[in-house]
């Protein structure tokens, strides 16, 4: 099954690439141009009730009781959910099941679900809400990381092993780094802040469940990850897995705030179970708020030692990580949070302390970046300051420190391809660096940081051996090829990918590709839209499952024509003859030809990592089979009498391995800049005073409009990865990460303060402009 | 209840919906134009944009029993509207939007669509700036609004051309 | 989806008409005008009429026309969008126009009214919350409750009038035309505030804004709105402040008026800080150092409270600077000021 073995960068016939690299349409732009696409709220059964969840008002309370007596009463309601009626627990990590979908014992944060009501309509389910007595115990919150480290009591989740509130912990040293500050030339050490956002997908979150008259029940669900919900709903349920079929429609923005189970998915499938008629529920945005599972704020101290040459000797660091009120992610996040800053770098000694601990806020999770954007940000300051230290140039700071391709990183992590020198050459170039930086008027400057991401993780979610993707493809006599994948499609385009890729190897048209995607009645497994890990997985299975196909309709046609195979070529729809006649069929013909030969056309394609990452416990956590790498430069002005920060232009160079096509590509990058820069000023996922959201709604949330959005340049680098689908890697989280150390390192560059702790309000830059003052 | 006498994308339309919903109820969940979409339901997001006698307008803060007289378009009246015209495909920005990659996740698009249908039908020649300015009451969380704002070039110019050629066409007739 | 409350819609042809239909029934009803402010606040909770009544049917509501006395008469159901687009009105009146051209986003403009952004409810980061989120919280005094979470133990609510066109208007000694029970009254915009952020207006919500009126312009009247908010659109001011200045022939300052917003209940006038300005000449050190003395009182006499998101602190810190960059620009027509 290594079917990464098979396949190679190159174009599978020798007349180049017909479809990849090309700036093809995607397979469903117009359906979602024209209105046509289906969204899970645009799903409308007959018979259908609409369902609201009651929710806590306490950060943290013991629920005694839970009085649904009135609320079922009330005319038009027709399903009332407690806690106690689905008390298996859940979480996305196998190890770690702390959720259940309604409170059972305990609520931990406010917001935090405790009944539900299914009812006729919107309006007599809230009215059944208001209904339902529930009598809490208050226990005390915890609602600041640094004392929940300190607090373990009231541990917030009381039945795990250890009684407090720590989540996970995690220490790993590679090399000695202590022992480097004696001989460093340069010791920079500080700490850094990185603050709560969020994903704000203009989708909320939506769920309708359909009870079939067989005891099989569907359910459309708008997440990124169909499998782990199918998993999860079987487990809470107690159903049958084979029961059950999840469906993700067309979805509206993940960036990883649709990844793990919700408590929504498993109310309305219960609720449709219990009466019998299907139950739709839709999250309001405040809800989606508090649902959050977004980028776990981090309180992190480092220490970077260096020669006097800006060669790094070592990084040690110290990272105090918020959870939330549950796991989530969590176990991942902390390895995450250490593991993945080993390049583009090459540092020999490296240490890292993650800790991260329960309060009683909503739960964090994995936000576009998962785990790695937080010590990037600081990371890439200190190198900015070893480099004014040395009177290096910061872009030449990081060519000296480059890790190089085909390498292995200082914590055992395999790495393939690298295309980050040329990420920095590209920038450079672009924003006119060394005319530029350092030689602007007060109040302006550049700044340059650079990363580093994984192309998927070869950690499954939960250990098995199966493969990690999987397609199946069907030949139609219409000449039509219809793909099947479990990949999540969540806009960032995989189903074009997979036409594209299909298309490709088969040598036929795009519009002769068909993607049936996440559906687990009908598509091959798939681990979903996470880590990066689609384009790489699923690509490559896409391909290995096209080329079984391929060397069936060149036979079948060799034979036909009584010809060698390696005189078939298929292009573009077309068959032709490569030996001496001049001689051609369609692709349905051959398709026919194939049929009779073979009987039936199908396959099934593959694609399972390699074994990869380092021999020590957790060292499999954030080895990828390839890495993506980013630089970006951004150019700023700073009012030095409002504080405020102005983001004229970023331009971000991003190697992908090879651009599938160009244009999603560049569409990554440019929105994986502005999700980033948006975190410099703009947003802040902010909890007041009472441990209650200050403001859940996109007014008091603010993601930058298009006025407050910096000009983008995208630069793409392909370094062709050996292993990927033809080349490929990432594009859709690695741009985030290098573009918020690039702001603040510009600020710095504009005015001279050097901003640690995010975010960089118009206070701050004040506040920091004054000490600078005072200072001189 | 109350019977609504809607003009929805050239049809007279009449349903009967609680007198307290929104158009953008109505249009979703009484008429099955699902194509307008949620984003926040109370003004933050755009993604509910209709026009309303061509001007965008936010169906999840308009009474649905506010806009009886008026004339409605949704994002499925516009490919609808262009073959009427004889067009062929797609209304062209529809055609352009998809063209220049800005449809990713595609929640916020026929809010976006909308609004810069307006912007064209007012101003055939925008500049960036402009563009800029008109789609600022939509979110967008996947694009970074750069493929937006060309999808809107490339329309822009695109009629133009069109404007050019059925200009030249008709002179040379006459 | 936010739910809104179950009323009726009346759609009446005139003025009395409409009065006469919100004093017809016992319980709550509410006029509407672009619906832009009293929807998201009915989605909340916030008000519950039974009964609400849509102006957009009533022809003297509408339009804006220049009154044989030289002043203009806007209508209340005169869109944002068509102020800021109006030839006459941005050549005589430019600090409204600013204003209004920076009230949120371009929809909520086409959509909202100059008479509902006047009749605009305060705002709070306490209020402007859903009835989930307040009943969390215990409720405060504007909705519901007996607390208020901005002063702790304090007996009003300084909820923040947030209305942008609001302190322009101010400056320009606007008319407002209401039909009440009573008949017709004309009233100075100056006079129909009180410092009461649950009910921020002397006239009760059952009286009727037929137009507003502006005085004829001086000769030589020049004006600018500066706004501060975080982003470049769709956002509320975190401070808000209009000036107009009449230059006289010789190019003195003969008059000048300000006013601030996004403070407290009520807009808040600056008159005693613009009359330092009368006599000075823009263009030349006495104005500036006017204008620097202005920016130094106001910042005394406008004390941001934590009633709206965002830093008070650091919005006092903006008043002397949009204070200072508002009266520059009124003074050489390079308004607004805004960041984008
Ligand atoms: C996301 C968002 C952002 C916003 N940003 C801003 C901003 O930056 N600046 C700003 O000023 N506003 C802002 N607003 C508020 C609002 O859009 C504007 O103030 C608008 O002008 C309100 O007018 P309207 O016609 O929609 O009022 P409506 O909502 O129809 O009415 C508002 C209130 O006035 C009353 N009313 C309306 N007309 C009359 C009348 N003729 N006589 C008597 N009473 C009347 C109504 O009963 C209601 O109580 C924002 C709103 C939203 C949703
Ligand atoms: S100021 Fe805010 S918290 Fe205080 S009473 Fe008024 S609305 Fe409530
Ligand atoms: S749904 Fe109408 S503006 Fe967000
Ligand atoms: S394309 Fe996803 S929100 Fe705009």
């Amino acid at each position: 099954m290594a079917a990464r073995d098979q396949h190679g960068a190159e174009a599978p016939w020798d007349q180049g690439f017909r479809v990849v690299g090309k700036e093809n349409r995607k397979v469903d732009g117009l359906s979602k141009a024209t209105g046509e696409a289906i969204y899970t709220d645009d799903i409308q059964l007959p018979g259908m009730l609409h369902a609201k969840m009651l929710r806590s008002p306490h950060p943290h309370a013991r629920v005694l009781s839970v009085d649904t007596s009135k609320a079922e009463a009330l005319p038009g309601v027709v399903g009332v959910l407690v806690g106690a009626e689905l008390p298996v627990r859940y979480g996305v990590i196998p190890w770690t099941p702390d959720e259940t979908a309604l409170a059972v014992d305990k609520v931990r944060f406010i917001g935090d679900e405790v009944a539900a009501v299914a009812a006729v309509d919107e309006d007599t389910a809230n009215e059944a809400l208001d209904l339902i007595e529930v009598e809490y115990e208050v226990l005390d919150a915890i609602l600041d990381p640094e004392q929940a480290l300190v607090t373990p009591e009231p541990p917030i989740h009381e039945d795990r092993k250890r009684r407090d509130n720590i989540s996970k912990h995690v220490e790993l040293e590679f090399g000695d780094v202590a022992a480097q500050v004696e001989d460093a030339d340069v010791v920079i050490e500080g700490d850094y802040t990185f603050h709560s956002t969020t994903h704000a997908a203009i989708e909320p979150h939506c769920a309708v469940a359909q009870p079939n008259s067989d005891g099989r029940i569907t359910l459309w669900s708008s997440t990124q990850i169909t499998h782990y919900v199918h998993r999860a709903l079987a487990r809470v349920l107690e159903l049958d897995p084979a029961r059950i079929r999840v469906i993700q429609p067309c979805l509206g923005g993940g960036f990883g705030g649709k990844s793990d189970p919700f408590s929504l998915e498993f109310v309305v499938a219960q609720l449709a179970l219990k009466t019998g008629r299907p139950v739709k529920m839709l999250w309001t945005r405040e809800e989606v708020f508090y649902a959050h599972r977004g980028r776990h704020p981090m309180k992190m101290h480092y220490r970077t030692t260096a020669k006097a040459d800006g060669t790094i000797t070592g990084v040690d660091a110290k990272l105090l990580i918020d959870g939330g009120s549950y796991s989530s992610f969590g176990l991942v996040t902390t390895y995450y949070s250490g593991q993945l800053l080993t390049g583009p770098y090459a540092f020999p000694n490296y240490r890292f302390d993650s800790t991260r601990v329960f309060t009683n806020r909503p739960p964090n999770g994995p936000k576009r970046g998962h785990g790695s954007v937080q010590p990037r940000f600081a990371f890439e300051i200190q190198l900015d300051e070893v480099a004014e230290q040395l009177s290096i140039d910061p872009i030449e700071i990081r060519r000296r420190n480059f890790l190089g391709e085909h390498t292995e990183t200082v914590n055992g992590q395999r790495v393939t391809s690298n295309g980050f020198m040329q990420c920095l050459e590209e920038v450079e170039k672009a924003s006119d660096w060394r005319e530029r930086r350092g030689k602007l008027p007060f109040g302006r400057g550049l700044g340059v940081a650079g990363s580093m991401y994984i192309s998927g993780t070869n950690y499954p979610v939960y250990p098995n051996k199966m493969p990690q993707a999987g397609v199946q493809l069907k030949i139609d006599r219409s000449g039509l090829v219809t793909v099947f994948t479990g990949g999540n499609d969540i806009g960032q385009g995989s189903n074009s990918m997979v036409a594209y890729l299909v298309a490709e190897e088969l040598g036929i048209k795009v519009e002769h590709v068909k993607v049936v995607a996440a559906d687990t009645d009908l598509c091959p497994v798939d681990l979903g839209a996470y880590s990066s890990r689609v384009t790489f997985m699923v690509g490559n299975a896409a391909i290995d499952g096209a080329r079984k196909l391929r060397k069936q309709i060149v036979e079948a046609v060799a034979k036909n024509w009584e010809v060698e195979p390696r005189d078939v070529r298929l292009m573009d729809g077309t068959v032709v003859d490569l030996s001496a006649e001049a001689r051609s069929m369609t692709h349905v013909e051959a398709f026919h030809l194939a049929e009779e030969m073979f009987d039936t056309l199908g396959s099934t394609g593959a694609y399972n990592t390699p074994t990869l990452g380092g021999d020590y416990r957790g060292g499999t956590i954030g080895s990828s089979p390839a890495y993506s790498f980013t630089a970006h430069v951004a150019d700023v002005e700073v009012d030095t009498e409002t504080g405020r920060i102005t983001v004229n232009k970023v331009w971000v160079a991003h190697d992908c391995g090879r651009a599938l096509n160009p244009m999603i590509v560049r569409g990554q990058m440019e929105g994986s800049t502005y999700m980033g820069a948006a975190e410099v000023s703009l947003e802040s996922h902010h909890l007041n005073r009472f441990g209650l959201h200050a403001g859940p709604s996109l007014l008091d949330y603010r993601i930058p409009t298009s006025v407050d959005t910096p000009e983008l340049e995208a630069l793409i680098v392909e370094s062709i990865d050996p292993e990927g689908p033809f080349g490929a890697k990432e594009a859709g989280e690695g741009p985030l990460h290098s573009t918020i150390p690039a702001i603040a390192n510009a600020v710095f560059d504009a005015v001279g303060i050097r901003l640690r702790h995010l975010p960089f309000t118009p206070a701050k830059v004040l506040a920091a402009l004054r000490a600078k003052e005072e200072q001189a | 209840m109350r019977v609504f006498r809607l003009h929805v994308n050239g049809d007279p339309v009449e349903v009967a919906a609680p007198e307290h919903w929104t158009l953008l109820e109505v249009l979703r969940y009484q008429l099955g134009l699902t194509g307008s979409k949620q984003g926040c339901d109370k003004g933050d997001c755009g993604a509910c944009t209709v026009l309303v006698d061509g001007t965008p307008t936010l169906s999840c803060l308009s009474l649905a029993a506010t806009v009886e007289d008026q004339q409605i378009t949704t994002i499925e009246g516009l490919l609808p509207a262009h073959r009427a015209a004889g067009g062929e495909g797609a209304d062209p920005l529809q055609e352009s939007f998809d063209e220049s990659g800005a449809l990713q996740c595609g929640f916020c698009q026929p809010g976006m669509i909308l609004s810069a249908k307006a912007l064209l039908a007012e101003n055939p020649d925008p500049s960036a700036a402009e563009i800029k300015e008109s789609l600022a009451g939509n979110l967008c969380r996947c694009t970074g609004y750069t493929q937006i704002y060309e999808a809107v070039l490339a329309a822009a110019k695109a009629d133009m051309h069109a404007a050019i050629s059925t200009d030249s066409a008709k002179e040379v007739q006459s | 989806m936010l739910r809104l409350p179950k009323f009726e819609v009346k759609n009446p042809a005139t003025a009395e008409e409409a009065v006469a239909m919100i004093l017809e029934i016992e319980g709550d009803a509410r006029f509407i005008a672009g619906g832009t402010d009293l929807n998201p606040n009915m989605k909340h909770g916030l008000f519950a009429p039974e009964r609400v009544i849509a102006l957009n049917g009533i022809g003297e509501l509408q339009g804006i026309r220049l009154d044989e006395d030289g002043s203009m008469r806007i209508g209340a159901m005169a869109t944002l969008a068509e102020v800021t687009k109006h030839a006459e009105l941005n050549q005589f009146y430019p600090a409204l126009c600013q204003a209004a051209k920076l009230v949120s986003g371009p929809q909520l403009r086409n959509m909202g009214t100059l008479g509902g952004n006047v009749m605009l409810d305060t705002r709070c980061q306490w209020y402007n919350q859903t009835y989930f989120w307040r009943k969390s919280l215990g409720y405060c005094m504007k909705k519901d409750g007996s607390k208020c979470h901005v002063v702790e133990g304090g007996s009003k609510c300084v909820a923040a009038a947030s209305n942008d066109t609001a302190p322009a208007l101010m400056t320009l000694n606007a008319e407002l035309e209401f039909v009440t029970t009573e008949g017709r009254a004309r009233l100075p915009i100056a006079d129909l505030w009180q410092a009461d952020g649950i009910w921020n207006k002397k006239l009760p919500h059952t009286a009727l804004l037929v137009a507003i009126h502006l005085p004829k312009p001086a000769a030589n009247s020049h004006g600018a709105y500066g706004k501060l908010r975080d982003r470049g659109s769709v956002d509320f001011p975190l401070f808000g402040i209009a000036a107009r200045l009449n230059f006289g022939s010789d190019g003195t300052i003969e008059d000048a008026a300000l006013c601030a917003v996004a403070l407290q209940a009520r807009p808040w006038p600056l008159k005693k800080a613009a009359s330092l300005l009368i006599g000075t000449h823009p263009g030349k050190d006495d104005f500036n150092d006017a204008v620097e003395k202005v920016a130094n009182l106001a910042a005394k006499q406008c004390r941001p409270m934590p009633n709206i998101p965002g830093d008070h602190e650091y919005r006092h810190l903006m008043v002397p600077v949009f204070t200072r960059r508002t009266l520059h620009a009124a003074a050489s027509d390079e308004g607004p000021v805004h960041h984008v």
